[in-house]
C-alpha cells in the first residue's frame, strides 16, 4: 500500500519574527503538531471533491515576499490592506471610534498577545479545518479588532487581501474579531490578486460575538486563476447576538471556504447568504456548519451556485442541533444552476438533530435555465444573451441585493457582468 | 402582410399542423376558432418561433420575408407579437425591468435611443392604466402570482408597449370575467390600425362580440376546414362545432 501523502516539511518553516513572543510560540506549537499531517485525499469525506485540486507543491511553501507599500491610503472609507499576508499600514485608514481598537498582531503587548494566543483557533473545529491550523503555524501578521461593549462602528471596515503573485509562494492572513456586548460591526473582506505565478492564500477569520452584539461579515473572493484560495471563518455567538454573512465567490483552480458557526447563547440568530459563480475548469467548494447548542436560536442559510463550462461547484451544509437546543429554528436552502452540460454541482445537506422540539427545513435543487422563460423573453425582442442574463440574475438577485454595502454590490455586479460576457455569446 | 402556405408542424415527432393556408393583410382582424387540441396554440407558437415545434413543410412570409428563417427575437423585432395562452411566470425578474428591456431592444433595433428608467416608468404607468392593471404589478416578478386575468392584461400591456405589426392573441379571452373581457377588448381595439394585423385565437365566440373580426377560420385536426366572415362565428356559437363534422371532445384525441 502506498503511504498516505503528508504535508511537506517545507510548509512548516514560518517566516517573519516581528510577532510578540506568545504568538511566535503558538505558531511553533501548531507547526510541531502538523508534522506528518496527512493531506486530504478523495477518501477524506470533507475534501472528497476538492482534494485533487489542492496542490501543495514545495514552490508554494515559502511566504510571498511582503509586497511593496503603496503611497497613499484610500481617501474615504475605513480599510486595512493585507499585502501577501502582511498589513500595509500606509495603505490602511483606520476608524477612530470610542471603544474600537484595530491592532496589528505585531503591535500587541506580551499580555495582549498571550491572551490572543489562548483564543486563536477556538472558533474552529480542529479536525475539520487542518488548513486553518496551517495558517496558525504560518501567519506572519494579523489583525485584531476589538469592540468594547456598546461600541458601534456605523460604517463598514474593509479588509483588502491582496496577493502579488510575481513569484510563487503563499500568504497566510489572519483576522480575529472580538465583538463585545451589544457592539456592532460590519467587516468586508475582499480577496484580490495580481501577477500570474502559482500562489496559495490560506486565510482564517474568527469572530467572537458577545451578548446582543450584531456583526455582519461580507466576503468577496475574486482572485485570479493562478491562486488557490483556502479560507476558514469561525464564529461563536452568545445570547441574543446576530451574525450575518454574505459571501460572493468567483471560481479558481481551487476555492474553498469553511464557515463554522456555534450558536452558544439563547436567542442567537444567524443568516448566511452565499453566491458562487464558476466557469472554465474552475472549482469552488463551500462547507458550512451550524451548531445549534443553546435553545431558541435561529439560523437561516441560503446558498446559490452557478456553474458554467466544465466547472465544478460543491455545497456541503451541515446543521447540528444539540440535545439542549430546544425550539431551534433552522432553515437551509441551496439552489444550483447549471449553465452547461459539462458543468457539475454537488450539494449535500447534512442534518443531525438531537433535540425533539425543533423546526428544521432544508431544500436543495439543481436545474438549468427554463426554456419556456427564455422563449417568453426572446419573443419580446430581447436578445438571447440578455434573456440569459436576466434569468441568471433572477437566480441570485435576491442575495446580491441583500448585501448591505453598496460598494460590494457594485464589485459583485461588475464581476458578474464579466462572467456573463464570457458565458453568454452576443447574438 | 402574413402569408402561410401548406404549413406542417410537429412536436415530439407527432404532426399537429397538417397543411395550413392563410393570408392576412395589413389592417385586417382574423379569428381562428376551433375545438381544444385542434392546433391553435401550436400555430401561434410556430409563428412566434418556439423551437419546441418543428416545421416539417410549407412556408411563412412576413411582408415577403421568410419568417421561418428568423430567430424568435428577430421575428419580434420585425413586428410579430404573441400574447401567450399561458404567460410564463418569471420570479426574480421584475415586470418593469422586463418590459423596459423589451421596449429598448425594439427601439435599438429601429435605431431609436433607449428610454431611461424614469421615462419608461411614466409610459408603463400610463399603459397599465389603459389595461386596468395596478402599477404595483410593475414591481412584481414577471407574471409572478398574477391571477389568470392579470396575466392576460399584462400580455395586452406588452402588446400596447411594443406596438407590433402582427399581434397574435392566443385565447386572450379565456378566464376573464365580463369586466376584464371589456378591458382586454378595448386594449386590442386600441391596437387596430391600418398598418397592423391581428390574429385572434379563441375557443369561444364571445370575444368576437367586442372585437369584430373581418374573417373567421375554423381550425380542426391541424387544418383550416372552413373560412368565412364574422357570421361564421355566430353560426358556430349557435350550432357548435358538430355541424362541421367535428366532435369537440374527441378533437384532441383524434390527432
Ligand atoms: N409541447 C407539446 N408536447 C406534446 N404535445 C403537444 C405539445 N403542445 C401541443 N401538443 C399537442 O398538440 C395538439 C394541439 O395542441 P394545441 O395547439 O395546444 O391545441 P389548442 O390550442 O387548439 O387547444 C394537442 O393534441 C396537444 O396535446
Ligand atoms: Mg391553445
Amino acid at each position: 500500500m502506498k503511504p498516505a501523502p503528508t504535508l511537506s516539511s517545507a510548509f512548516l518553516q514560518p517566516a517573519g519574527n516581528a510577532l510578540p513572543g506568545p504568538l511566535l510560540r503558538l505558531r511553533e506549537q501548531r507547526g510541531t503538531a502538523l508534522v506528518d499531517m496527512p493531506l486530504p485525499t478523495r477518501k477524506t469525506e470533507n475534501w472528497k471533491y476538492s482534494s485533487k485540486h489542492l496542490k501543495l507543491s514545495d514552490e508554494l511553501a515559502t511566504n510571498l515576499p511582503a509586497g511593496s507599500a503603496t503611497t497613499s491610503a484610500a481617501e474615504d472609507g475605513y480599510r486595512v490592506v493585507f499585502r501577501n499576508g502582511v498589513i500595509d499600514p500606509q495603505a490602511s485608514r483606520l476608524p477612530q471610534v470610542d471603544g474600537l481598537t484595530v491592532q496589528r498582531f505585531a503591535d500587541l503587548s506580551d499580555d495582549e498577545a498571550s491572551a490572543l494566543a489562548e483564543r486563536l483557533d477556538n472558533t474552529l473545529d480542529a479536525n475539520a479545518t487542518q488548513m486553518a491550523r496551517l495558517n496558525t503555524a504560518r501567519f506572519e501578521d494579523g489583525l485584531l479588532i476589538t469592540l468594547k461593549p456598546d461600541a458601534v462602528l456605523a460604517e463598514p471596515l474593509f479588509v483588502v487581501h491582496e496577493v502579488t503573485a510575481t513569484a510563487s509562494g503563499s500568504a497566510f492572513p489572519r483576522i480575529y474579531v472580538d465583538a463585545g456586548r451589544h457592539s456592532q460591526l460590519t467587516l468586508v473582506e475582499e480577496y484580490l490578486s495580481s501577477g500570474d505565478q502559482p500562489v496559495m492564500v490560506d486565510t482564517v477569520t474568527e469572530f467572537m460575538v458577545a451578548d446582543g452584539a450584531q456583526v455582519t461579515s461580507i466576503r468577496l473572493t475574486a482572485e485570479d486563476q493562478n491562486v488557490q484560495h483556502i479560507g476558514a471563518t469561525g464564529v461563536r455567538q452568545q445570547r441574543s447576538s446576530r451574525f450575518e454573512s454574505h459571501c460572493v465567490g468567483f471560481g479558481g483552480p481551487l476555492r474553498r471556504h469553511d464557515l463554522q458557526l456555534r450558536l452558544e447563547g439563547e436567542g442567537a440568530e444567524c443568516k448566511l447568504n452565499g453566491v458562487v459563480v464558476t466557469q472554465d475548469k474552475q472549482h469552488y467548494d463551500n462547507h458550512t456548519c451550524i451548531d445549534h447548542i443553546a435553545a431558541n436560536c435561529n439560523s437561516e442559510e441560503t446558498y446559490r451556485n452557478i456553474a458554467a463550462d466544465e466547472s465544478h461547484a460543491v455545497f456541503n451544509g451541515r446543521i447540528h442541533i444539540h440535545q439542549d437546543a430546544q425550539k431551534s429554528n433552522a432553515d437551509m436552502n441551496n439552489k444550483n444552476l447549471l449553465l452547461s452540460t459539462g458543468a457539475e454541482i454537488d450539494t449535500k445537506p447534512e442534518l443531525e438533530i438531537y433535540a425533539d422540539d425543533v423546526k428544521c427545513a432544508h431544500g436543495a435543487t439543481i436545474g438549468q435555465l427554463d426554456e419556456q422563460s427564455l422563449f417568453y423573453l426572446v419573443s419580446r425582442g430581447i436578445s438571447r444573451r440578455e434573456a440569459n442574463v436576466l434569468l441568471t440574475m433572477a437566480f441570485i438577485n435576491e442575495l446580491v441585493t441583500q448585501i448591505p454595502v453598496e460598494q460590494v454590490r457594485d464589485s459583485a455586479n461588475e464581476r458578474l457582468n464579466r462572467f456573463f460576457d464570457d458565458t453568454f455569446e452576443e447574438a | 402582410m402574413l402569408s402561410i402556405k401548406n404549413l406542417h408542424a410537429s412536436v415530439e415527432g407527432k404532426e399537429i399542423l397538417k397543411g395550413i393556408n392563410l393570408e392576412i393583410k395589413a389592417g385586417e382582424v382574423h379569428a381562428i376558432m376551433g375545438p381544444n387540441g385542434s392546433g391553435k396554440s401550436t400555430l401561434s407558437q410556430v409563428l412566434a418561433g418556439n423551437e419546441a415545434f418543428e416545421v416539417t413543410e410549407g412556408e411563412v412570409t412576413l411582408n415577403g420575408e421568410n419568417l421561418l428563417e428568423l430567430e424568435t427575437e428577430e421575428r419580434a423585432r420585425e413586428g410579430i407579437f404573441l400574447a401567450f395562452q399561458y404567460p410564463v411566470e418569471i420570479p426574480g425578474v421584475s415586470n418593469l425591468q422586463f418590459l423596459r428591456t423589451a421596449v429598448n431592444a425594439m427601439r435599438t433595433h429601429r435605431g431609436e435611443p433607449e428610454m431611461n428608467a424614469a421615462e419608461f416608468m411614466k409610459l408603463a404607468k400610463e399603459v397599465s392604466k389603459q389595461v386596468d392593471l395596478d402599477p404595483a404589478f410593475l414591481k412584481r416578478g414577471v407574471n409572478e402570482g398574477f391571477s389568470g386575468g392579470e396575466k392576460k392584461r399584462n400580455e395586452i400591456l406588452q402588446a400596447l408597449l411594443l406596438q407590433p405589426k402582427l399581434a397574435i392573441l392566443d385565447e386572450t379571452d379565456s378566464g376573464l370575467d365580463i369586466d376584464a373581457l371589456k378591458v382586454v377588448s378595448d386594449g386590442v381595439n386600441a391596437l387596430r390600425a391600418e398598418d397592423r394585423a391581428i390574429l385572434m385565437v379563441t375557443h369561444y365566440q364571445r370575444l368576437l362580440n367586442h372585437i369584430v373580426p373581418d374573417y373567421v377560420h375554423v381550425l380542426a385536426g391541424g387544418r383550416i376546414i372552413k373560412s368565412g366572415g364574422r357570421e361564421l362565428a355566430l353560426e358556430l356559437e349557435e350550432r357548435g362545432y358538430g355541424w362541421l363534422g367535428i366532435k369537440e371532445d374527441e378533437a384532441a384525441a383524434a390527432n
